[in-house]
């Protein structure tokens, strides 16, 4: 028998990918329990009496229900008490009961968040296609007039207040024009579908509704429209400015050389150099759209993330403003951690480094 | 090239489709009247339990779905009228015998009884953590037989009838409710249940609640009252923006718009018809009345040179249709209202200043800069009385806040001079006698009781009043004197307007439930 050689107990290979997201993921976890910690003090700094806010005159005058209120809600408690009890119920989905609607605010954004993610995911694919192509465009045709019109609708696009596009663009395509419908998420002499996903637009056709769905979408057109302008001018200066340094990139020009033009140059070499920065801004542009629609909200009656936010803060809705700022806080964590993930997946030297 | 040509047509019709959604929301059902009568109302809504309730847009909802005892009529609020009961009183106004209405059925069929009303009532009063609890503070209910019930009081109460027009306290169907969770105590759990389905008896029932978007009313198959409602659907829509509400009544695709401001039904079009009236909100002047919180402000002659001193039609210019000046702490349709508000007079303003010993010192206005009441927002109104002011050598830095913060010292009593706002809870003029000095909102003014023991008196002869008639003299003199010397100086009663398509009629402004829905008929 001879001497065996010891063999180095192998272990499976982890591809640097894989390390490279576990890292990302538990960066992101310890960045949820700072949200919590931030959202919990900052809503418990604001000044203010949220049960005069929130009983109103007469009620806040009297004892018994305010009393009755305090042991309620808790407020009583010390506030890490409060806070630990938040954290607590956080694990089982409870984020408290709203002293603005009275209802479970788990419940309340359960509402509010698919109506935001709808307009959002419709406003980021018009941006997107709308963005890169009129980028693409300017970069490739640098300096002539298509440039400029290109960078101009770019700058309207960036400069038009939001709130004022909503206005204007309800009361020409709506009241003057009577192409769009009215305010809301569909028309009155609809009941809403069933619920399952909460976007309106998937609901009423797994429910088989098909003029719900063609109402919806209608509904959609409006708020889709004005979300994407200001979006459509950010991503065509970036995409614009991107492409500018891939075209003038060695791979490139060889590409050039050797006959490579068209569709197959601009998706197969152009934009995916370009892509990191549009990335990023494409992430940064989505959370924006998900956490900032307030106005737009409001002008077109939508019932989402940030009509919630809005009457929470104005209510002094303290368990409101929180989940509403944890909800946030999730939507930039998860863009940021899918963002990282792509760049992973793009740049081979992201996931090495 | 037969599959692009495909999805082209797909992508055609599909846009051609969503137009066509847009052109043809809000259509009829064929005859000239909508298939769904549209409300649109920046939403206020909690709950859909009456006795929990304590909101504009609740009450709305529970005057079309739920009755009370008593009612008004119209818009007219100085008097109730029968609603599912008459009364009568004792001649110390501390008993009040209530009888119901023969043969009144619930949405379910079943008759409304004296249980009903008993345990609708205690029900109310035994939730202490509900908004609209007070309402049944010091009220004893008893059941007398199965039409009757007596309600007392220790002291002599002419509220108690306005109190029980409030949907607070309609009648419920206390078999469902009890069945549903419903007890006469803090345990109460029907609430759920009540967010979700109705146990009243007005014209409709609850078909669905969503509180962030709509409320759907459907026609309630069993009602036997007195109202004939002409819409068997009627959607209350959460539209918070006022300019969207009216570019929805103007394309049609809503009916009725309750959150006008004064300069948007002056710029209204097309066939829109709009009911403008003063409503029930004062806007005034707060001057703290404590030395600690201000030496100036709790000056009777500097009160004095302020409130002479402010030009009052200037500042009604400020607001738009409906809005009338304040003549004092009780607005024009309350019992006891005075006819005419304060003329401005700079002469005695500069006379009661020079007494005052105001020697030129810059005071603050408080104001709330982001809760526009009646559409009429507080910080151009705070400019104006500062330019005012100024012409009258008083010289004011303005201090604006949002609302949920400024309100917290307002309540506590540390502002020194600030714009406020007061409105009724039901609609009764007991409602404006915590004005009086030592009562609650005399205390925010730092104004206690022994400052001013005359006021006192005239609001305890007020609340105490046996009769109509001592009544109404007793409120007009407490208005009187809170005007002659009360640190608050009444401003603005701004309007409430609200429009309506051409085609509907009926609309009465009510300063608790807004507007009866089932009095919107079609013309």
């Amino acid at each position: 028998m001879g001497e065996t050689t010891p063999v180095a107990r192998r272990y499976p290979a982890r591809s640097p990918l894989a390390g490279y997201l576990l890292r990302r993921l538990g960066t992101s976890i310890l960045l949820l329990f700072g949200v919590t910690i931030v959202t919990f003090a900052l809503t418990n700094l604001v000044p203010g009496n949220p049960i005069a806010a929130a009983l109103g005159e007469g009620a806040a005058s009297n004892p018994a229900t305010v009393a009755a209120y305090v042991e309620k809600y808790g407020l009583d408690q010390p506030l890490p008490v409060q806070y630990a009890t938040y954290v607590g119920n956080l694990f089982q989905g409870d984020m408290g009961t709203s002293l603005h609607t009275r209802q479970p605010v788990t419940e309340d954004l359960l509402k509010a968040v698919p109506a935001t993610v709808e307009v959002a995911l419709g406003s980021i694919v018009v941006s997107l296609a709308v963005g890169v192509a009129l980028g693409s465009i300017a970069a490739y045709r640098r300096g002539r007039i298509s440039d400029q019109v290109v960078r101009v609708i770019s700058l309207v696009g960036l400069s038009v207040p939001t709130f004022w596009m909503a206005l204007t663009s309800f009361n020409l395509f709506f009241l003057q024009l009577g192409i769009a419908p009215g305010s809301g998420r569909l028309s009155p002499i609809y009941a809403p579908p069933p619920h399952v996903t909460g976007l309106y637009t998937v609901d009423t056709l797994l429910a088989g509704q098909w003029e719900s769905f063609v109402d919806a979408m209608a509904h959609l057109m409006l708020p889709v429209f004005v979300l994407s302008l200001f979006t459509i001018g950010l991503l065509t200066r970036f995409v614009r400015t991107s492409v500018l340094e891939v075209l003038d990139a060695d791979y490139v020009r060889a590409g050039r050389a050797k006959g490579l033009s068209g569709p197959r140059m601009l998706f197969g070499y152009v934009l995916r150099g370009a892509s990191l920065p549009i990335l990023t801004i494409v992430g940064l542009a989505f959370g924006a759209l998900l956490s900032g629609t307030v106005l737009v909200e409001a002008v077109f009656a939508w019932p989402g993330l940030g009509t919630y936010a809005y009457e929470s803060s104005t209510s002094l809705d303290l368990p409101g403003i929180m989940g509403v700022g944890l909800v946030v806080g999730v939507i930039y964590l998860v863009i940021n951690f899918i963002v990282d993930m792509l760049y992973g997946v793009l740049d081979p030297r992201v996931r090495l480094g | 090239m037969r599959n692009k040509n495909r999805v082209a047509a797909i992508a055609v019709g599909l846009v051609a489709a969503v137009s066509l959604a847009g052109c043809s929301s809000g259509s009829s059902n064929g005859s000239d009247l909508p298939s769904s009568l549209v409300i649109d109302t920046a939403f206020t809504l909690e709950t859909g339990d009456p006795g929990r309730n304590y909101v504009p847009t609740g009450y709305m909802v529970s005057k079309a779905v739920y009755e009370t005892l008593l009612d008004f009529s119209g818009s007219d609020e100085s008097t109730p009228v029968p609603g599912l009961a008459t009364y009568e009183q004792n001649d110390d106004a501390t008993a009040f015998t209530f009888t119901l209405d023969e043969g009144r059925v619930f949405s379910d069929g079943s008759p409304i009884t004296a249980d009903d009303v008993v345990f609708s009532l205690e029900r109310v009063k035994g939730m202490t953590e509900s908004k609209a609890n007070f309402l049944m503070s010091g009220i004893e209910v008893s059941k007398v037989d199965d039409r009757t019930v007596e309600l007392t009081t220790e002291t002599p109460s002419l509220k108690l009838p306005a109190l029980m027009t409030n949907p607070s306290l309609a009648i419920l169907n206390s078999e469902v409710v009890i069945a549903n969770g419903g007890t006469t105590d803090a345990t109460d759990a029907a609430e759920g249940f009540l967010n979700a389905e109705s146990a009243g008896s007005g014209p409709y029932v609850i078909d669905s609640i969503d509180f962030a978007t709509q409320v759907v009313l459907a026609e309630n198959e069993n009602y036997n009252g007195d109202e004939e409602i002409d819409f068997d659907r009627v959607v209350i829509r959460s539209v918070s923006e006022s300019a969207t509400q009216k570019m929805n009544l103007e394309g049609g695709d809503s009916h009725v718009a309750v959150d006008l401001s004064g300069d948007q039904v002056a710029g209204l079009s097309g066939d829109v018809t709009v009911t403008s009236v003063p409503s029930a909100q004062t806007i005034f002047l707060l001057l703290n009345q404590s030395p600690e919180v201000s030496g100036i402000t709790s000056n009777p002659d500097f009160v004095e040179a302020v409130r002479y001193a402010l030009d009052y039609d200037g500042l009604l210019e400020l607001t738009g249709a409906g809005s009338a000046q304040a003549t004092g702490v009780i607005p024009p349709s309350f019992l006891g209202a005075l006819t005419d508000g304060v003329e401005q007079d700079l002469d005695r303003s500069t006379e009661q200043l020079e007494a005052s010993g105001y020697d030129g010192e810059t005071v603050t206005l408080e104001y709330p800069n982001d809760y526009p009441v009646g559409g009429v927002s507080f910080t151009p109104l705070a400019e104006r009385i500062q330019s005012q002011l100024d012409a009258a050598g008083i010289t004011v830095d303005l201090a604006p806040a949002p609302f949920t913060t400024q309100i917290d010292e307002y309540v506590n009593g540390r502002e020194a001079f600030s714009i406020w706002f007061w409105g009724p809870d039901y609609a009764d003029s007991a409602n404006f006698l915590p004005f009086a000095a030592g009562d609650k909102v005399g205390l925010r003014a730092g104004w206690t009781a022994e400052m001013n023991p005359e006021i006192g008196a005239l609001a305890s002869a007020a609340a105490n009043a046996v009769s109509l008639e001592e009544r109404e003299g007793a409120f007009s003199d407490f208005a009187e004197g809170m005007q002659e010397s009360g640190p608050f100086i009444p401003l603005i009663v701004p309007g409430s307007n609200i429009a309506t398509a051409d085609f509907l009629t009926g609309v009465a402004y009510n300063s608790t439930w807004t507007m009866d829905i089932a009095e919107l008929r079609a013309k």
